[in-house]
């Protein structure tokens, strides 16, 4: 079998529904064999965009390319893609077998064939013997495997994933995440992935593209997207973030971010503009130290009092009064502790801070 | 696996656009281009051969000629969409142009032209395939075309034709002000008058009676309730005139009521004082507003029933439940609580008791006697020598506008109100039994209702079995042996055997229109969707009735001259029946994610294989109850029909009225009485084996 993995390229394509522009020109790249994930709120155009890919839904402008082939005109029927429904989406009337073979007769395979790669198939998924099962007898997760199989069964240039997490208990998901990751690996087809969650976004992807409102906000790693994020906006859906607002001053050497009563010299590796004045910080709640007010001062430490505390089991969250607004911190439950109403220092390192380089795009 | 770039989506192989200009012109050859005569089912040879295109006229052989020019175009490929629009525009301008051509000449259509049109719009549906209608799907192309084609033939054509008919006198000449003329005329506003008060009045009571037998069925502990929900089948299966003709049995001149009052207080009667005339005289009460509004609301409850007991059956018991912890009694959660909660079905079942009074026909006509209403009043004014259709057209709106404005209200207005949430979450929790008191009272109202409606069949059942109703009780076997022992060719057989036949056809025809409107509508989005839409409103909106004076206006003269055929009563039934299956079909679609559709379409499967492999399988047992239900909606259909049922081509509800009208009243509920047992066995036979196919698992779809 030559190499499946394709590049998507989409070209400026928008989509609107009547007035409503889910779309604004986005140009993607999607790289051969990779696992991109799209990830954004509810509304920002992650489901149109996938909808597109597969053809479900057609572009109202721009066009999608598949390695050399343009397939904007294409149908779903033609276009060669796998896709794993958040709905699972299998024919209740069919039986876990024909449910996965449904594309290989639509296709005129011959019944050999068909139950040797079923078989396969199922195998891959872990389902194998379960071929005479209808789906209601089977359980959500289980389903989602089935799913799975037959998305993959007719080896698409392209696998599209919906949500596929989105309907499974929460323990089950992590196992059902780490199979998807290995079993697109493992087949190096190309493949787009939505969903809402972050931390699911986190493990399993290539790469991340942050959409809000109908177009791209970042594209990149999930470390980059975590470490460098370039609005506030993506600093905020990626993990938690305490936005602070801060200035830069000096020149040259001696630059300095001043935020409250904190003043922190500028590092080589900070992606730094030039630019002097007002910018936004991204402080991770889980960088920011807490220590009692007695110990040895430091220019770089906010003051600040403990205002609420609520115990994780591993860790503990407190929220904090500080002169740049309430910071929400996470502390390993093994550090000192401290009640509401301490006072207390909150101590940033200094290359745990994130200097946001954009300002807020204008969002109608 | 390589995807196909070279083909444009929506292109056919080259084959399948031959074999339309193949059909078409050998159509054209062989069948009779003019309708022949006597109809399809009686000709000569020569007829056939003068009916022929090149016969009857030479200009008509520019189409053969056209469509063998086009041919080579079936492989030859023009670039871009060029090939689409020269397959659309031609058979779309061939079709406007044998239209017109038929119309100017007053020639009706015979089958040929009906098969040429049919291929011109097959390939219509390839070529607009072709240019992107419909993302190029060829299949639902040609759907999408047949449907608009079917509604705008029998519906907006028809409704057209009543319109235009108040607008031109009898001379064809334009009459503006015709309309008004008829209705401000002597008695019109009577009728209205009467119609409108009997809709209002029966709209009351079927919600009133309906609502009690709702919550009595939803609510009540006793058992008769669940005989309740049987009786909704019986008007179903019951031909709507046959509740107004018991009612004659039991309470008109000769009736048992009269006659028992006469027995004990008449001239000699028991009671009676010696030597008095008599203190009660045969009364004919039931002739009029009272027995239609009596048979209009036994006949029409279990409809209004069946609407609020839908609602109140979904409701959350959680929100009663509340109100009863926060000490209200009962009485006060059912008229605080509950009540409120079904109001928008207490008003829909309201406004569809006041639609389905006002087109009510078959009771109006047997019982109307000085109480005429506009759905008779249509009839009279076009039945026997009358032949006033301008009169019957303008009669005809106006029922059709009241109809279209009470359908209208009730879509647009109450059913966006409704405060049943279908959330998936189970809802826990046990329903609020009605109060003590309260059942007690209904308990007695639904029985003493359920013996008056047995007492109402069992005389229909008794009266097909006796000499003379009122006058000679001996039974006797006369009138069933006159309708069904005197051969297939006499008596009963031949309308019973055309309603079988009629309905057999037409039940298939509705039920594949019904649910393809209802794919269309709920799965498809697309210009001109909003005629499709209207078209579906007017289906069900229409009264029989206006169906009936439209197609005769409509399909008695070229070019499309049905009247008379069994294809007009069959396409008749079709239409009546067919809010059975959009309504199905929507429903049960509305519940399929359109997401298995795609699962389809991503696994390489076209959207005909999709429907086929996917659709069809989940749809199996709406499409099996619709058919039945359109089947026993077409065999006992009166409104309509009797507009177009001929000697030739008369039905078993046209017969039984007849029947009536000749005063052989015990030969018609004879008949009728064989009706209704028939749908009856035939309703049981369905619901037992659709029971079976639901628990029935091991459904194979290769």
């Amino acid at each position: 079998m030559s190499d499946p993995s394709i590049k998507i390229v989409l070209k400026n394509v928008s989509k609107h529904f009547g007035k409503v522009r889910a779309l604004d020109a986005v140009d993607i790249t999607f790289a051969p064999g990779t696992l991109t994930t799209l990830l954004g709120p509810s509304g920002c155009g992650k489901t149109t965009l996938l909808r597109l890919v597969s053809g479900l839904e057609p572009a109202s402008s721009g066009e999608i390319w598949f390695g050399d082939d343009n397939v904007t005109q294409l149908s779903a029927t033609r276009r060669d893609v796998g896709m794993v429904f958040q709905s699972y989406a299998l024919f209740p009337h069919m039986t876990v077998a024909q449910n996965v073979g449904y594309g290989l007769r639509v296709v005129k395979t011959p019944p050999d064939e068909i139950r040797r790669r079923v078989h396969e198939v199922l195998e891959m998924v872990a389902m194998d013997g379960f071929q005479r099962r209808y789906p209601d007898e089977l359980s959500g997760g289980q389903q989602q495997r089935v799913a799975v199989a037959r998305a993959m069964v007719l080896r698409p240039k392209v696998l599209l994933f919906d949500e596929p997490l989105s309907n499974i208990d929460s323990k089950l998901r992590r196992s059902m995440r780490d199979d998807i990751r290995r079993l697109q690996q493992a087949s190096g087809i190309t493949s787009i992935y939505v969903t809402h969650d972050q931390a699911e976004a986190l493990a399993v992807s290539d790469e991340i593209i942050i959409m809000r409102s109908g177009a791209i906000e970042q594209q990149g790693p999930p470390q980059a997207l975590y470490h460098r994020p370039e609005t506030t906006f993506v600093a905020n859906f990626i993990g938690e973030s305490n936005v602070v607002d801060a200035e830069l001053k000096g020149a040259g050497e001696d630059r300095q971010i001043v935020f409250g009563e904190a003043v922190v010299d500028v590092t080589a590796d900070m992606p730094l503009t030039n630019r002097t004045g007002p910018v936004k910080l991204s402080l991770r709640p889980e960088v920011l130290e807490i220590k009692p007010m007695g110990d040895s001062a430091s220019s770089q430490d906010l003051r600040g009092v403990v205002v609420q505390r609520a115990y994780m089991g591993p860790v503990i969250e407190y929220s904090i009064k500080t002169t740049v607004g309430e910071l929400f911190t996470r502390v390993p439950a093994y550090a000192v502790q401290f009640t509401e109403n301490d006072e207390i220092r909150v101590h940033i390192r200094p290359e745990d801070i994130i200097i946001i380089p954009e300002n807020d795009r204008d969002h109608v | 696996m390589k995807i196909q770039t070279q083909r444009q989506p929506g292109e056919v192989s080259p084959w399948a656009v031959f074999s339309w200009l193949l059909m078409a012109i050998t159509a054209y050859g062989l069948l009779p281009w003019t309708a022949l005569e006597y109809g399809l089912g009686d000709f000569t040879a020569e007829e056939w051969g003068d009916a022929l295109g090149w016969q009857h006229a030479r200009p008509t052989l520019v189409l053969p000629i056209l469509l063998t020019v086009l041919t080579p175009f079936a492989w030859i490929r023009l670039s871009g969409k060029i090939s689409g629009w020269l397959w659309a525009v031609v058979s779309g301008l061939a079709i406007g142009a044998l239209f017109v051509g038929f119309t100017i000449t007053g020639t009706s259509m015979g089958l040929g032209a009906g098969t040429i049109i049919m291929s011109l719009a097959a390939l219509l549906a390839i070529g607009a395939a072709e240019i992107g209608f419909q993302r190029g799907d060829t299949f639902i192309a040609g759907a999408v075309i047949f449907v608009v084609f079917m509604v705008a033939v029998f519906i907006f054509f028809p409704v057209w034709e009543i319109f235009r008919n108040v607008l031109v006198d009898k001379t064809g000449a334009f009459e503006p002000f015709q309309f008004f003329r008829i209705i401000t005329s002597f008695g019109v506003g009577r009728v209205i008058g009467n119609t409108l008060v009997l809709a209002f009045t029966v709209g009351l009571a079927t919600t009133l009676f309906g609502l009690v037998f709702a919550l009595y069925a939803v609510r009540a502990t006793t058992r008769i309730r669940y005989l309740i929900r049987v009786f909704y089948i019986l008007p179903i299966i019951t031909p709507p005139f046959v509740v107004g003709m018991s009612l004659i049995l039991i309470f008109g001149r000769a009736g048992m009521v009269n006659d028992g009052l006469m027995f004990l207080l008449g001239p000699a009667g028991l009671l009676t004082p010696e030597g008095s005339p008599g203190l009660f005289e045969r009364s004919g009460y039931i002739y009029g507003f009272l027995g239609i509004f009596l048979a209009q609301t036994l006949s029409l409850t279990p409809i209004s029933y069946m609407v609020i007991s839908g609602m109140l059956a979904s409701i959350n018991p959680a929100m009663e439940e509340a109100s009863l912890t926060m000490r209200a009694s009962r009485w006060g959660t059912l008229m605080n609580v509950t009540l409120p909660l079904i109001r928008p079905g207490i008003a829909n079942a309201f406004l569809l008791g006041m639609i389905s009074s006002a087109a009510d026909f078959g009771n109006p006509l047997v019982l109307g006697g000085e109480y005429d209403v506009l759905s008779t009043e249509i009839y009279f004014s076009i039945a026997g020598a009358q032949l006033d259709f301008a009169r019957a057209a303008a009669l005809g709106i106006i029922l059709l506008l009241l109809s279209l404005s009470i359908f209208y209200i009730q879509k647009k207005w109450i059913g966006k109100k409704s405060y049943v949430t279908v959330t998936g979450v189970e809802t826990a929790g046990n329903v609020t039994p009605l109060p003590r008191g309260l059942q007690r009272g209904l308990t007695v109202f639904i029985v003493v209702w359920f013996l008056l409606v047995g007492l109402l069949y069992f005389s229909i059942f008794l009266g097909g079995f006796v000499k003379q109703w009122g006058a000679d009780y001996t039974l006797t076997l006369s009138h069933h042996l006159e309708l069904w022992s005197k051969g297939l060719g006499s008596g009963a057989w031949p309308s019973f055997l055309h309603s079988l036949s009629y309905a057999l056809l037409a039940a298939p025809l509705t039920t594949l229109v019904g649910v393809l409107i209802a794919y269309i509508l709920t799965r498809r989005k697309f210009i001109g969707r909003g005629i499709i839409d209207f078209g579906t409103v007017l289906i069900f909106a229409i009264p029989g009735t206006v169906i009936g004076v439209a197609y005769i206006l409509a399909f008695n003269t070229a070019p499309i001259e049905l009247t008379g055929t069994a294809v007009i009563l069959i396409i008749t039934m079709a239409i009546r029946a067919m809010p059975v299956g959009i309504r199905g079909g929507m429903s049960a679609l509305s519940q399929i994610s359109t997401n298995l559709e795609e699962a389809s379409l991503l696994q390489r499967a076209g959207s005909l294989r999709t429907i086929r492999s996917v659709l069809l399988p989940l749809l199996k047992s709406t499409i099996v109850s619709s058919m039945a239900y359109s089947f026993i909606r077409a065999m006992t259909t009166v409104s309509a029909v009797i507009f177009l049922a001929t000697a030739g081509t008369d039905v078993a509800t046209t017969y039984i009225l007849s029947r009536v009208e000749s005063g052989d009243t015990g030969v018609a509920v004879a008949y009728g009485s064989v009706l209704i047992f028939t749908m009856l066995v035939f309703t049981l036979l369905v619901q037992f084996f659709l029971g079976r196919a639901r628990t029935d698992k091991q459904v194979k779809t290769q």
